[in-house]
């Protein structure tokens, strides 16, 4: 019966616990009482259990035996006529006795009252739905989310990796990519990790060189030209191909200037020539014209040094145009783990809205919401109810600073006129002449348009959002109002 | 320790016991107490001192037992006068062809059963020598130590009114008798089944059911039956409890002067033993020791002068002893 009560008080206890503080294996832990309580119990009784003589005695006395079990026990070890009768006269009795009368089971009423009023306790806690099973599967989902974008991102990594032998792996945008999806599955939940994201991307974009845009547009111009000669043919259907294939051909087109026809000299300085004057890139241009230069003067020597010196800025190229694919298959999965971390956050953010009512959802909701969003935005927001507003990162497809927060912690008040940035601003097209912010270069369009393109954007952009439930609608019918007015 | 062999069956010691107990019940009529009182110090070896007013049947008690266990017996009226050759015996000159020599004479004490009857009338001296014998179950008359007969019993009775020229036994005296029991006056049922039996034209005779020999092995078989120290530890708190100085009791403390000699802790045991027997059991229960407490420890509690002015027995106090030593605290 102690264990009973024991074992029903964990049961009560832990499923009063858990509806407190969230806890997996709840269940279990309540049933692991039983078998605790139990053993707990049976090593209490085992240490204060009575002895036999004591048992005896108290059988002598509830059975009525008058001493006879005892005295036979403790004498079980003398022998003799007189000792011998006393044995079996003490068993005859004890025959005769019904041992159940000696130790009756006596249910003791208050702790079966403790027990019925535990059980009872216990029974509703765990058939009353637990408020924190929400909370239990929302950190499912959101451990579920975390480590399926940590995965998308590891699965990068190691392709990177796994390419090593055509591409070596540039070991920056390994390092970050590793540092992200520690720190994704390290964080505490799928905003925290959403956090992870944005510095990861700007470190990966701060791999990209600029140039490399023009360089390849250099390359390929040079390969255009050289495939129009007879030498420089094959130099530019390697480069066509490749960066680095183009660098050897170069390479050794620099090696057989001399055994060049002077037709083919000129053909080659000509073609030279011309893409350096196409050149997008300074130090490329400058080193197909020393080459164009020197072999158009007979100089093999300075026109083979240019070459290998363009050689070598096509095996850059080639580097970066590597590390580039690599930041961007990075960026990529970067995107893919942000977009399965902010749907999750938004969840989260919708289910504690609903959970504990408006007066916290908006604050939840409006500050990731940007990063994801494909539009622009300022630091601007608009909306009610309190929280954080107006904060955001940008990420591969968006480069602002910041959405359309619903707090009104740091957002705008609702007398307070909207910008949009890139596009004219209604506002400020009517009244106010002051120019604004970064959409003021942006061609005037006219008001109904912008205000209909701007609101489907913000409605688009609203459903991949952080913003929750409850505050979506509330921008949906912000800007349904605001096209209709 | 492996217990001495009991010569007898123990059953047999159960039946005669039982006998003795009916074929007594044939002459005295009533009085179921006193005759188990009376069976158990036979058995347990020790001697009984029975109070009561006269007629109430003791000496027939004495004369009966005789009877039905075939043993020699003595009566002996005590007397102010009563000297002690008068009970152990004396010597006296015989001559013999012409040749005087002394010859012992003994006295009426060499029986197997001795009803002192009125023991104390008897002066002090007198007394001593029947209680000298009781205890030593010896006599000694000049130079010479004379055993008693095997076995010696001894009943005591004194009357407890008419006090006047008496010589009140003294407290070690009176540790010397195995149990003191009350002799209580019959009941209108019983008077007039005495009236019936006595008064007719024949009066029943008692057959011998046992002899010396068998009391003797009885006693033997008596003290070989096993206590448990459990109960033997309630023996020993009962007669604890007794003690003035020793006891939780307020009774205990206001009105006994004296607590049980060690004395009445052997005779709780022994007694209780042999009530075992009696009640075809082979060891010694709680309720044989409490059984026995009474008549055990009435003569050695002695009260304050309080008891008596409040009213308060011996027999009170056992009982008080006896309901406030719990068992449970002696169990093992």
């Amino acid at each position: 019966m102690h264990a009973a009560v024991g074992a029903g008080i964990w049961v009560g206890a832990v499923l009063l616990i858990t509806r407190l503080v969230p806890f997996e294996r709840r269940l279990q832990l309540a049933l692991l009482g039983v078998p605790v309580m139990l053993a707990v119990a049976a090593t209490a009784w085992l240490a204060s259990r009575p002895g036999p003589g004591v048992l005896m005695s108290l059988a002598d006395q509830s059975l009525g035996l008058k001493e006879r079990l005892s005295t036979a026990w403790e004498r079980r070890a003398s022998s003799g006529l007189m000792d011998d009768l006393q044995r079996l006269d003490a068993l005859q009795h004890a025959k005769r006795a019904r041992l159940a009368r000696a130790f009756p089971m006596r249910v003791n009423r208050r702790e079966v009252g403790v027990l019925a009023m535990v059980a009872v306790a216990a029974l509703l806690l765990a058939i009353l739905p637990n408020p924190m099973d929400r909370l239990l599967a929302q950190q499912r989902a959101d451990a579920a989310s975390q480590a399926a974008a940590a995965n998308a991102v590891h699965a990068v990594e190691a392709k990177i990796a796994a390419n090593a032998t055509t591409v070596p792996p540039d070991p920056k945008v390994q390092k970050i990519l590793g540092a992200t999806e520690k720190q994704i599955r390290q964080a505490p939940d799928p905003r925290q990790a959403l956090q992870a994201i944005s510095p990861a991307e700007q470190q990966l974009l701060q791999l990209s060189d600029p140039q490399t845009p023009a360089r390849t547009s250099t390359a390929q111009n040079l390969a255009n030209s050289l495939s129009a000669t007879k030498a420089g043919k094959a130099a530019g259907q390697a480069l066509t191909a490749s960066p680095a294939k183009g660098a050897q051909a170069l390479r050794e087109l620099a090696s057989q200037l001399q055994s060049l026809s002077p037709q083919e000299r000129a053909q080659l300085a000509q073609a030279l020539a011309t893409a350096a004057q196409h050149a997008q890139d300074p130090a490329m241009a400058a080193s197909l014209s020393r080459a164009s230069s020197a072999l158009a003067a007979g100089d093999y020597a300075a026109a083979a040094a240019a070459l290998s010196d363009m050689a070598s800025q096509l095996d850059s190229l080639q580097a970066q145009q590597n590390t580039d694919a690599q930041v961007a298959a990075a960026i990529n999965s970067l995107e893919a783990a942000r977009q399965g971390l902010a749907a999750q956050a938004d969840r989260d953010a919708a289910a504690a809205s609903g959970g504990a009512g408006a007066g916290a959802s908006p604050g939840a909701g409006a500050g990731a919401s940007p990063g994801a969003s494909p539009g622009n935005g300022n630091n601007s927001g608009n909306g009610n109810g309190s929280g954080n507003g107006g904060s955001g990162s940008g990420g591969s497809s968006g480069h602002g600073n910041s959405g359309s927060g619903t707090g009104s912690g740091t957002g705008s008040k609702p007398s307070e006129k909207l910008f949009v940035p890139g596009q004219p601003v209604p506002g400020q097209f009517e009244n106010d002449p002051t120019p604004l912010g970064p959409g003021q270069d942006v061609p005037l369009t006219p008001y109904t348009q912008v205000v209909q393109a701007y609101g489907k954007a913000a409605l688009d952009a609203t459903d991949q959002s952080l913003i929750p439930g409850s505050e979506r609608d509330l921008v949906r019918e912000y800007f349904s109002t605001l096209g209709a007015s | 320790m492996i217990a001495e062999e009991p010569r007898v069956d123990p059953k047999k010691v159960t039946e005669l016991a039982t006998s003795l107990e009916t074929e007594l019940g044939r002459l005295i009529v009533g009085q179921k107490e006193l005759l188990r009182d009376t069976v158990i110090a036979l058995i347990g070896g020790g001697h009984i001192l029975l109070e009561g007013v006269p007629g109430l049947g003791k000496t027939m008690l004495v004369r009966s037992l005789g009877q039905a266990l075939d043993l020699t017996f003595s009566r002996i009226q005590f007397t102010p006068d009563l000297m002690p050759a008068d009970i152990v015996g004396t010597n006296i000159i015989r001559e013999d062809s012409g040749r005087r020599e002394f010859e012992y004479q003994p006295g009426p004490i060499f029986a197997n059963l001795v009803l002192a009857d009125e023991v104390n009338r008897a002066t002090p001296k007198t007394q001593s020598a029947l209680l000298e014998a009781m205890q030593e179950r010896t006599v000694t008359v000049g130079n010479e130590t004379r055993a008693l007969p095997v076995p010696f019993f001894v009943l005591a009775t004194q009357n407890p009114i008419e006090l006047e020229g008496t010589y009140p036994l003294p407290e070690a005296q009176l540790d010397r008798f195995f149990f003191k029991a009350l002799v209580p006056f019959p009941s209108e049922t019983e008077l007039l089944e005495i009236a019936r039996r006595t008064t007719g034209a024949t009066i029943p005779e008692l057959h011998a059911i046992g002899d010396a020999e068998s009391i003797i092995a009885a006693q033997q078989v008596a003290r070989e039956v096993p206590i448990a120290e459990h109960v033997l530890r309630y023996a020993g708190r009962l007669i604890i409890a007794t003690h003035p100085s020793r006891t939780e009791l307020d009774s205990v403390r206001k009105y006994v002067r004296y607590g049980a000699s060690p004395r009445g802790l052997q005779t709780l045991v022994l007694a209780g033993k042999v009530r075992a027997l009696l009640e075809g059991r082979y060891n010694v229960a709680f309720e044989d020791v409490a059984a026995v407490a009474r008549p055990a420890l009435r003569h050695r509690v002695f009260l304050q002068f309080e008891a008596e002015a409040d009213g308060v027995t011996t027999d009170q106090i056992i009982d008080e002893v006896l309901e406030r030593t719990t068992k449970e605290s002696a169990s093992p």
